[in-house]
């Protein structure tokens, strides 16, 4: 029988980990749910901003917090040409799959071209502090991106709830031409909206360099996950996104630590399977 | 015809034939494994395609299917010995079995359409392999499948595996060919486009999304057990991986997944383009390389390259050959289309006729809220029933549990004296019970010929594909479409397509037609058209309910009129009767007017 | 195309002559080779997965060719590399291995890395008759075919060989450990080593408090720390690859807990010994650039090139390691196996390296065991002050360097 002790810490820091999902899930997410694009070149844009924060940290000794600062602009940046093409080649659901596909190989391939295909580890002083609460110790970083992820759920949700933009951006998903109709620039904010989801991207990726390791190829590792959680947590929703990412990893967690780690997908995949099939009224 | 029919499957027979004998054609042996992995993908690719791009219904878990396949083979062969051709139909029929229990679960559940089946096919595939990977059948250490036995069809065995792959390959194709001209094949594009209207247009939906899973995961599983020995050795992380749910997908995206060879044509370029950067120094640019021209490739041609292609031959053929259609038969409103031997009775008011369909204490409620309260209604052979009543009185809610859509809450509706309340929507439209809608609901992908002929096909009469499309020719003849038989409904005005749904329904050659609102948004002269389509319909001998808010075509077209209100019937009788008792005139027409 | 004899052919006159007067490290050396190129094919993760280890054979492999034609070629006819890239996919390396022998009809091949590719182009070999020599295959019994052979002195048992060298180490200690805590990945060699340490460690009387098995790829090691230092075993023993080691440390060290003594079986060795978390663990090598091997034939020069190309291709970690010397390795055997039996012949060159065996920057191996492997050659290496050093047997630790257990 585990202790109580150990069931509360793999709880912890499953729902940390599942944090980390649902900030790599936010931006996709929203993107799928709102202008209907399946952006798979998130987790390569995810890793591109992991690769800058390292490179960064590493080579000019920059804070990675500092790093995203830097990020943050260039990544928005980086959506709106993105969507730009998008929207010059009237590309839609399908097809943005295999196009966003090509677009990760090819960042796939500059990763690699620049910094070949060995791991990297960005070390930093913080990676393994923890903060000790009771008995279960909370480690800062996880903690850190867990609580940047709920931050940014939380507001993208006001936005979305909230503001005169959010609205219309939600009729626009909802129907595109009455939205028209009623005024809504539709192109003004799907660009602000692919900019915001790829600074999220970014975002993210500072997260994934602090506490993950870095090898090009692992941009296709994060893929079936975190397409469960954008799923689970409802397409287009923030807060959605957040709360499924942290099920999944509390799920996954606990049955890690009370019986055997290789069959932990089984037990958060199952539970998944049995909430589809239930079908509850929020799901 | 049969001659040309028997000439090109002769050539097809001498191709298959050819290319079973090109490994022995003295190219060096790494074409016959190159090939084998184009055969492989392009398998692989279409037998996703047969549930997800025929049907609309996108599984991210291939994986799953693929990895039974090859997990049956390798255990049968490696841990029991059996011979490895007899493992193939094992490898197929565990691989479909999954994908029934899976199936008869998930498809009867309406919300799992979309991201959702989506999802839960992934699931599906990651259960899939953690058990495997967790249990005695692999246990983490992988099996090694190299020293399998082949038989010897073949002189070589890469050159048997080449001729399996091959013959995986073509009989897929022709799988897919068939499904894809079949009513298998139909009804899945009418699924594809709107699943509530295709099992209301009598499409059995449930089976047929069933059958394609089944035989999806059937080929995937089969086009598994033979890579099982072309790898080697297999391990879990590598067969359940993430490669063949996304390729499968890009694959068939790329070529057009909605067309049966669209699949093969992706696969084809994707695949050979594995191996068109392959030397060390390369390797990183290549792959990026390709990437790009897949990009390119699908910014050009967004529908898929099949489609795309299609498209532009009809386009460019059109431009060459202005042919004017096939001739038509003169537009002849008053000529029966078929069933011609039933009476008219166009001056009989019809009570005394035989009930065509009794509706007894009819009830439906959704969660609280009570749309029929016990609605009693009998609908005599070949009258015209008006049915008003104010916005939320019940009037469409009566004909989706008529047509069942929705099932009844309680009560009981007989059609021509049976029990229909309880049979599937598909079965009540084999039995003579077409609908229109009030907002078109035309099926977008399907030209409007095959819209028209889907619905012939599935409807009472049962035709066979070349029958339905010559009925459907003279629905669109009969309302005036027929100029616009290839055009895409999404090309039609909105009376274009109101006349669609009418001849859509009236394919079916159904007993009893309800229609829903078919004049709201046209204007006079459409309207005055359309009542005297009606009148011909009902001269054939076609029981009419339709509901209507414009009073003028109601008391013009009407045997009798019912009135609901707050989900009961309110008043029933002859039009002057009914529009002259107060309580209507309160109730009723005092709001219609005041909206 | 990798023709890794090319720049080499433009100087090979001075190369040939630099090496006619370094005379030292091969009793081989004559005149430069010449003549038609003798082509050897091989296939490499590139891309993809496997990647991060590629990089480190395709550049000992480049050196290893370069060597060899600085001595007398195969034949006294220089060596030309062609190297493709499987992608990490052994359907893939399967048919490239096929293209290798039909279509570019290369001479000899060896073979990719990895247990997958290796198997799958084992395949190949077999078919063609092909002599396969390959350096990475952790689970020896699974290499049947009769003319493989392994580059790495793994021994036909590792499973059950290892784990003793490693207890014994442990053993020797002041305070020998009384339980184990075994973790592994479901990778099929690692899971393969981490039963049979399971089994010795039983046999030798030691609590095994935690066996665990997860999932290749598993990026989250919190819970399983959890477990681990709820355990409080004296002794870790991970089967981990890449970083996963790094990570599971981490995730101790968040909990506060730092592990007594750590083993771990293939972690990528540079960013585990420059973990501020990686001090003192343990790990298995057969060669480390250091004394005593220093003295073996080749081995300066290799561990001093190596590191000047891992550096300008900008690899993280630039010491010569178990996977590149490996690689150096199956190169030596290939070329004293067709120098040895004086033909190209694959029968001829896998009959003459039976019966003689090779001696490569390994050491003497022999061939003649189950499944052509000799005698097991696997050492212990620990992290001290941010460097790998084998610790155990002591005969191949460096002068003055110990095994460190706390």
């Amino acid at each position: 029988m585990p202790s109580f002790t150990l069931l509360g810490q793999s709880l912890v820091s499953g729902v940390l980990v599942g944090g980390l999902y649902g900030l790599v899930a936010l931006g996709l997410s929203l993107s799928w749910g709102l202008l209907r694009l399946v952006n798979l070149a998130h987790f390569a844009f995810a890793f591109l901003g992991a690769y800058l924060v390292y490179q960064m940290g590493t080579s000019w000794h920059l804070s990675p917090w500092w790093a995203v600062l830097l990020i943050v602009p260039l990544f928005f940046a980086l959506g709106v040409v993105q969507h730009a093409i998008f929207l010059y080649f009237r590309v839609v659901e399908l097809t943005s799959l295999l196009v966003t596909f090509g677009i990760s190989v090819i960042i796939e391939s500059a990763l690699q071209w620049i910094w070949t295909a060995d791991f990297r580890r960005f070390e930093t002083p913080y990676a393994s502090v923890s903060l000790k609460i009771g008995a279960m110790y909370v480690p800062v970083v996880e903690l850190i991106g867990c609580i940047a992820a709920a931050g940014l759920a939380w507001a993208t949700w006001a936005w979305l709830r909230w503001t005169y933009v959010g609205k219309a951006l939600r009729a626009t998903a909802e129907d595109p031409e009455i939205a028209v109709a009623f005024g809504v620039n539709q192109r003004f904010l799907s660009f602000l909206l692919s900019g915001v989801c790829a600074a999220y991207a970014g975002i993210a990726g500072a997260f994934i360099a602090l506490i993950s390791t870095l090898a090009p190829s692992q941009i296709w590792a994060w893929l079936g996950v975190v397409f469960a959680v954008v799923i689970i947590g409802r397409l287009g929703n923030p807060l959605g996104a957040l709360i499924a990412g942290m099920l999944i990893g509390a799920a996954e967690s606990v049955a890690m630590a009370t019986f055997s780690p290789a069959w932990a997908p089984v037990v958060s995949f199952s539970a998944l399977i049995v909430l589809l099939l239930w079908q509850p009224d929020w799901l | 015809m049969t001659a040309h029919r028997a000439i090109s499957g002769a050539g097809i027979g001498l191709a298959v034939c050819l290319l079973a004998l090109l490994p022995l054609a003295g190219l060096p042996a790494f074409y016959d494994s190159f090939l084998y992995i184009v055969f492989y993908w392009i398998s692989l690719a279409t037998s996703w395609a047969i549930l997800s791009g025929f049907g609309g219904y996108f599984s991210f878990g291939h994986a799953a299917f693929f990895g039974a396949g090859m997990y049956t083979t390798a255990t049968l062969s490696v841990k029991f010995g059996v011979p490895f051709l007899v493992t193939l139909p094992a490898a197929a029929a565990v691989a479909a079995s999954l994908a029934v229990g899976v199936g008869a679960i998930v498809f009867r559940l309406k919300r799992l359409r979309g991201e959702l089946f989506a999802l839960l096919t992934l699931a599906v595939s990651f259960i899939l392999a953690t058990i495997i990977l967790n249990t005695p059948i692999d246990g983490g250490a992988g099996i090694l499948t190299s020293s399998v036995p082949l038989p010897h069809i073949m002189p070589s065995p890469s050159q048997t595996i080449y001729l399996l792959g091959m013959l995986m390959c073509v009989g897929t194709l022709a799988l897919a060919y068939i499904v894809a001209h079949s009513r298998l094949g139909l009804g899945l594009y009418a699924i594809h486009d709107d699943e509530d209207v295709a099992e209301v247009k009598g499409v059995p939906t449930f089976r047929y999304k069933l059958a394609a899973f089944a035989i999806s995961a059937a080929i995937a599983g089969a086009v598994g057990g033979v890579h099982a020995t072309y790898v080697g050795f297999l391990t879990v992380s590598e067969t359940f991986g993430i490669t063949v749910p996304l390729y499968v997908v890009l694959m068939s995206v790329l070529g057009g997944a909605r067309h049966w060879l669209g699949p093969a044509v992706g696969a084809a370029l994707i695949a050979a383009s594995l191996y068109t950067f392959t030397s060390g120094d390369q390797a990183m640019i290549g792959r990026g390389l390709v990437a790009l021209v897949l990009i390119v490739a699908i910014l050009i041609l967004p529908d898929g390259i099949v489609p795309s292609f299609l498209r532009w031959r009809a386009r460019w053929t059109a431009q060459r050959a202005t042919a004017p259609l096939p001739p038509v038969e003169a537009p002849q409103p008053a000529a029966t289309p078929s069933g011609g031997d039933r009476p008219a009775n166009a001056q009989d008011s019809g009570i005394d006729r035989p009930v065509a369909l009794a509706i007894r204490d009819a009830r439906k409620s959704f969660g609280g809220l009570q749309a029929l309260r016990g609605v009693t209604l009998d609908i005599h052979e070949g009258e015209i029933l008006g049915l008003v009543g104010p916005n939320g009185s019940g009037k469409t809610t009566l004909i989706n549990v008529i047509t069942g859509h929705f099932p009844l809450s309680s009560g009981e509706i007989r059609l021509g004296g049976a029990p229909i309340q309880a049979l599937p929507a598909h079965e009540i439209a084999r039995r003579g019970v077409a609908r229109t809608y009030q907002i078109p609901r035309p099926f977008m992908h399907l030209s409007v010929l095959d819209n028209v002929a889907m619905a012939a096909a599935f409807g009472s009469a049962d035709h066979g594909r070349a029958a339905s499309i010559e009925e459907a020719r003279r629905w669109l003849d009969f309302t005036g479409l027929r100029a616009k038989e290839s055009a895409l409904p999404a090309e039609l005005n909105l009376h274009e397509r109101k006349f669609l749904e009418l001849a859509r329904a009236l394919s079916a050659e159904p007993q009893l037609l309800l229609l829903d609102e078919v004049l709201s948004g046209l204007n006079p002269t459409e309207i005055d058209h359309a009542i005297a389509l009606i009148r011909q319909i009902r001269d054939r001998g076609t029981t009419i309910v339709f509901v209507e808010h414009l009073m003028r075509a109601v008391v013009e077209l009407s045997d009798r009129i019912a009135v609901l209100n707050e989900g009961t019937l309110f008043a029933l009788g002859e039009p002057g009767s009914v529009m002259r008792d107060p309580r209507v005139v309160s109730v009723y027409l005092g709001k219609a007017h005041a909206a | 195309m990798t023709r890794t004899a090319q720049p080499w052919r433009r100087r090979h006159v001075l190369a040939g002559l630099a090496g006619a007067l370094s005379a030292g490290f091969a009793a081989t050396s004559r005149a430069a080779p010449s003549g038609k190129p003798v082509r050897v094919g091989s296939t490499l993760s590139l891309t993809g997965p496997l990647a991060p280890t590629a990089i480190i054979h395709k550049i000992s492999g480049e050196i290893a060719v370069e060597m060899i034609n600085k001595r007398n070629g195969f034949l006294g006819r220089p060596v030309e590399w062609l190297l493709l890239d499987d992608q990490s996919k052994p359907e893939v390396a399967r048919s490239l291995y096929e293209k290798l022998i039909t279509v570019d009809k290369v001479d000899l091949i060896t073979g990719p890395y990895a247990t997958a590719p290796i198997l799958a182009a084992m395949g190949v070999a077999q078919r063609y008759q092909k002599f396969y020599v390959q350096n990475s295959m952790g689970i020896p019994k699974h290499l049947t075919y009769e003319m493989a052979f392994p580059a790495t002195p793994f021994g036909s048992e590792p499973d059950k060989t290892f784990p003793k060298v490693l207890l014994d180490a442990m053993a020797s200690t002041a305070t020998p450990p009384k339980s184990i805590a075994i973790l592994t990945s479901k990778f099929p060699s690692a899971q393969f080593m981490a039963l049979g340490t399971r089994e010795v460690a039983k046999e030798r009387g030691l609590n095994v408090a935690l066996y665990l098995e997860y999932e290749f790829g598993t990026r989250d090691f919190g819970a399983m720390a959890a477990r681990v230092k709820d355990a409080n075993a004296d002794f870790l023993w991970v089967g981990s690859l890449g970083l996963d080691s790094n990570l599971l440390l981490e995730a101790l060290k968040k909990l506060d807990y730092a592990p007594k003594r750590h083993f771990h079986l293939y972690p990528a060795p540079g960013p585990l010994a420059l973990s501020p978390d990686g001090d003192l663990a343990l790990s298995s090598t057969f060669l480390e650039p250091a004394p005593p091997f220093l003295d073996r034939p080749d081995v300066p020069e290799l561990a001093k090139e190596y590191k000047e190309r891992a550096t300008k291709a900008n690899v993280p970690y630039t010491e010569l390691d178990a996977q590149g010397a490996g690689m150096y390795s199956q190169w030596q055997i290939l070329e004293q196996a067709v120098n040895g039996a004086k033909s190209l012949d694959d029968k001829a060159i896998a009959q003459w390296l039976k019966k003689n065996g090779a001696t490569t920057i390994y050491g003497k191996l022999r061939f003649d065991g189950p499944f052509n492997h000799g005698d097991p050659a696997q050492l212990v290496k620990q992290v001290q002050n941010k460097k790998w050093v084998v610790v155990w047997p002591t005969a191949f630790a460096p002068p003055g360097v110990k095994l460190i257990a706390p």
